[in-house]
């Protein structure tokens, strides 16, 4: 082949070496006014009143938009349209936001959100897995705090811990984490004359934020453009819509080009995060190396919307085996509504958090074994032809032995490879 | 006293939305009277080398010279829905919708110029389109592809949920301090199945990001929540590895083909830091001979869990 | 407002600017130049990195004002007609992923080499360890300006 394969040097490189390249908050335009958001200071209730009225009269202020002046749809979401672009009243999570303030300059947007005071009625929050399920805990989603749920279920879990020789069982706790791409999140939006909504961000599915913005402002989809700048980072935290709907908006009620800019603080509390997770491993093996039993149990605290919980849980839940074959398998997996942080995509998605578990697992029982880990993972692995727990046949392209033969050449260490087959 | 140890762990990673979601990519081919290819796409290039990917396998399947071949990718009013730069999925969704609109474009560009040798000319072009005005051919050609998956049952998970699915293994060799806790990963060696790879250049990049992103979140990283409220928003207090952290790393690749991806590719970005983690927290045990369940494993853990230990 | 007047890039700039402006929003805002990125904000993260006087700033950290008659070099400043040989090297091992970094990371490896065309690995690493980059691992960094130091002994 003369192109696939080789090292070719990026065509997006050159202009991010000599700095010419185009974030979105290197666009300046014209006449452009800055706008930016009031957030939410506790963790769940209603709110009360807003001193909109006195916001208005700070000097430089060009607009105090709230909820009722949207003129489409007031919330947004992935899957389920459940996190508000501007709260109407209850809330679920710091960070919520709540009136969106356009400005002449960035001095008097600051002077502006900085006296925006909000009396709230303050409800009871759930910020565990745990205290989420019990009875008398708030109900955060749709009629039950569990987002989702699913199984997965292969042979006979019973019969499989009675074959086994040796069973690890433990509980793993994994944490809360952060994308931290470095350029934090601004867009700026300009109208054309026949009202047609440009929006210039850097984002991971721009039709996406068009279909969101054409929902917010009530308008075609045809009449919002996107316009992808250079992007900074995302690892999945671009996925979620956040300053797009505000940019829109702003422009669409002021008629001016607007930019929102986030600071690295705002840009921590607004996206999304990954989910932490409590998991229970049960592994269990038999005497000859073969794994034979999998029990899990897995709790992701999937925060207070839905984002992409259902996905990473899912994800959780189709890897927790790891990979490698084991006839018995039961696995369960939730997706927990809380009123911390809301949890979606982060590079990995569900499959990140398993394999501190799996691989503690594998590497406990290798030691029962008294057998190599590398030789452990290699007698156990995928191949072609492997049937993984949701009893789906890998027919093709599974290179995780070669993988392992690879890395035992360069470590020396002799693979037993009778126990292959 | 400083302590070694080794780990390894192993990981698998199914690539796409899945279970059955229309998991669909677009892209569209034309020449045009300049003498230039313009290809337009929606590929959010995060970072990831996502533009000269596409750009690679158009080239590749035109035979024509990658600098002809021009990039339309951040518009909405100018490029087709090619859905999200995520779940791994841009190489091989996207690529093959790429590799469709080439492959219809080159069936009448082969009635043309049919040779070996790339076109390199853009005069080679400018005449291609000329022909192709005179005899009425279409310019622009679609391409499309949508991930085969099924969705799982929820009660038995029964299903295909995602294809097709990227390995790998790290090996880890950390220095745990045992007075302070403190971890040093020393070096790690990262073997991947992700296919075909279309530009190990740019691959090698993903991996070392990866083993990057997979070290923080094993010995460095946590948002710290309050009654609901993050109390480390910032880079002073959410710590992140730096260039002095990182160890060695060597990564390499097994590319076992995947016929129903382009040229043989499946997805790396996401499977490039998982078993990072998983396999300094066992090196970490291997060293010192604790075992940590809750994580980040920093120093105050390991030093606890050394103490309950009566190391 | 207060009258300062600094060198940035090899030109000379005088302006009336409020006497709290940040050095990145002189060169940002006043003098448009957007190749030098804001990150954090704090200090913490190097994508606002300037060389003054050789020595590399977060310019989020550094008053415009306590600039004057200063030498600023961004990063629009650090090539002519042709590529800086760091930035040569950045591109030929594939040292760029998203590129918010890029600019800061160029310059912090282009005030170490101007001081010391043999520093050791080590100090490669100890003199963008102020540059966070959460794409590239900084591997690649490592071995770019390890290449640049290279094409700077052979001139």
């Amino acid at each position: 082949m003369k192109t696939v394969g080789k090292d070719i040097i990026r065509p997006d490189a050159y202009d991010k070496i000599i700095g010419k390249a185009i974030y979105p908050d290197d666009i300046e335009i014209e006449g452009m006014l800055y706008a930016g958001v009031k957030r939410t200071t506790i963790p769940y209730g209603r709110v009360l009143s807003i001193n909109s009225e006195e916001i208005k009269k700070v000097p430089g202020v060009v607009a105090v938009i709230d909820y009722k002046m949207i003129p489409g749809a007031i919330s947004h979401g992935v899957i389920f349209k459940d996190i508000p672009t501007l709260v109407k009243d209850v809330f679920k999570r710091v960070g919520d936001c709540l009136l969106l303030v356009v400005a002449k300059d960035k001095a008097s947007l600051k002077i502006a959100l900085d006296n925006v005071k909000v009396e709230y009625e303050e409800y009871k929050g759930v910020f565990t897995v745990e205290d989420a399920l019990k009875e008398d805990a708030p109900i955060l989603g749709d009629g039950s705090n569990i987002l989702y749920d699913i199984k997965v279920k292969k042979g006979d879990i019973e019969k499989g811990f009675e074959e086994a020789a040796f069973i690890a069982e433990n509980f793993y706790h994994t944490q809360m984490t952060e994308h931290v791409f470095l350029q934090p999140e601004c867009a700026v939006s300009t109208i054309d004359d026949d009202g047609k909504i440009n929006v210039y961000v850097a984002t991971q599915y721009p039709h996406y934020d068009r279909e969101e913005v054409a929902k917010c402002l009530d308008m075609n989809e045809e009449d919002i453009r996107i316009i992808n700048t250079t992007i900074g980072g995302a690892f999945g935290g671009r996925e979620d819509i956040n300053p797009q709907c505000h940019a829109a908006l702003a422009t669409y009620i002021t008629k001016r080009p607007v930019k929102v800019l986030y600071s690295r603080e705002e840009s921590v509390i607004s996206h999304s995060k990954r989910h932490p997770m409590k998991l229970y491993y049960k592994t269990g093996v038999k005497d000859d190396g073969k794994l034979c039993a999998l029990k899990v149990r897995i709790y992701g605290d999937t925060g207070a919307y839905a984002s992409w919980g259902m996905n990473v849980l899912r994800k959780s839940a189709v890897h927790a085996t790891g990979p490698y074959e084991i006839p018995n398998v039961d696995v369960r997996a939730q997706a927990i509504y809380t009123n911390n942080p809301y949890s979606g995509a982060m590079r990995g998605f569900g499959a990140a958090q398993v394999p501190l578990a799996h691989e503690a697992q594998m590497d406990i029982l290798a030691e029962k074994l008294a057998m190599h880990p590398l030789q452990f993972r290699y007698l156990n692995a995928f191949k072609v032809g492997s049937v993984t727990a949701t009893l789906q046949e890998l027919k093709s392209s599974v290179g995780i032995k070669e993988c392992m033969e690879k890395l035992a050449q360069i470590d020396n260490i002799q693979l037993d490879k009778d126990v292959r087959e | 006293m400083k302590k070694r140890g080794i780990g390894y762990a192993a990981t698998f990673y199914g690539t796409g939305y899945g279970n059955g979601f229309p998991d669909e990519s677009r892209a569209t081919v034309e020449i045009n009277a300049n003498g230039e290819i313009i290809l337009s796409v929606e590929v959010s290039d995060v970072g990831s080398g996502g533009i000269s990917v596409m750009w690679q396998i158009a080239s590749e399947t035109l035979n024509i010279d990658r600098n002809l071949i021009k990039l339309q990718y951040d518009n909405t009013s100018k490029m087709l829905d090619s859905g999200t730069a995520a779940a791994s999925r841009q190489t091989y969704n996207t690529g093959n919708a790429v590799l469709d609109a080439c492959k219809k474009i080159k069936i009448n560009i082969d009635k043309y110029y049919n040779k070996v040798e790339i076109i390199k000319n853009k005069k080679v072009l400018t005449e291609l389109y000329q022909k192709f005005i005179s005899d009425n051919q279409e310019l622009k050609y679609e391409g499309y592809f949508k991930a085969t998956t099924s969705q799982v049952d929820l009660e038995t998970g029964i299903g295909e949920p995602y294809w097709p699915y990227t390995f790998g293994i790290n090996r880890a060799i950390v220095e745990v301090d045992c007075e302070t806790g403190k971890v040093d990963v020393i070096d790690v060696v990262a073997v991947y199945d992700a296919g075909k790879i279309v530009n190990p250049v740019l691959a090698e990049g993903q991996i070392i990001g990866g083993v990057s992103m997979g070290m923080g979140y094993a010995i460095m990283e946590e948002v710290n929540v309050l009654k609901g409220s993050i109390k480390n928003c910032n880079y002073s207090d959410y710590i992140i590895p730096t260039s002095k952290d990182m160890p060695k790393v060597t990564t390499y690749f097994v590319e076992a083909n995947e016929a129903s991806g382009p040229y043989g590719a499946k997805g790396l970005g996401e499977p490039a830091m998982l078993p990072t983690a998983p396999a300094i927290l066992n090196a970490i045990y291997d060293a010192i001979g604790v075992r940590l369940t809750e994580f980040p494993a920093t120093c105050d853990r390991i030093l606890l869990e050394l103490k309950n230990k009566g190391v | 407002m207060i009258k300062v007047t600094m060198t940035v890039n090899g030109k000379l700039y005088t302006r009336e600017i409020p006497p709290m402006m940040r050095l990145l929003d002189f060169i940002r805002d006043e003098l448009k130049l957007k190749g030098t990125k804001e990150g954090c904000g704090e200090g913490e993260c190097g994508a606002c990195t300037v060389i003054i006087d050789g020595d590399i700033y977060n310019s989020c950290m550094v008053l415009a004002t306590s600039c004057e008659g200063k030498r600023i070099t961004t990063i629009e400043g650090i090539s002519g007609a042709e590529l800086h040989p760091i930035q040569e090297a950045f591109l030929e091992v594939n040292a760029v992923q998203c590129g918010y970094c890029t600019p800061g990371m160029i310059l912090s490896a282009k005030a170490l080499l101007d001081k010391n065309i043999n520093a050791t690995e080590k100090e490669m690493k100890e003199a963008i360890s102020g540059n966070l980059c959460r794409c590239t691992g900084y591997q690649k960094i490592i071995e770019a300006v390890k290449l640049a130091q290279k094409k700077l002994k052979k001139r």
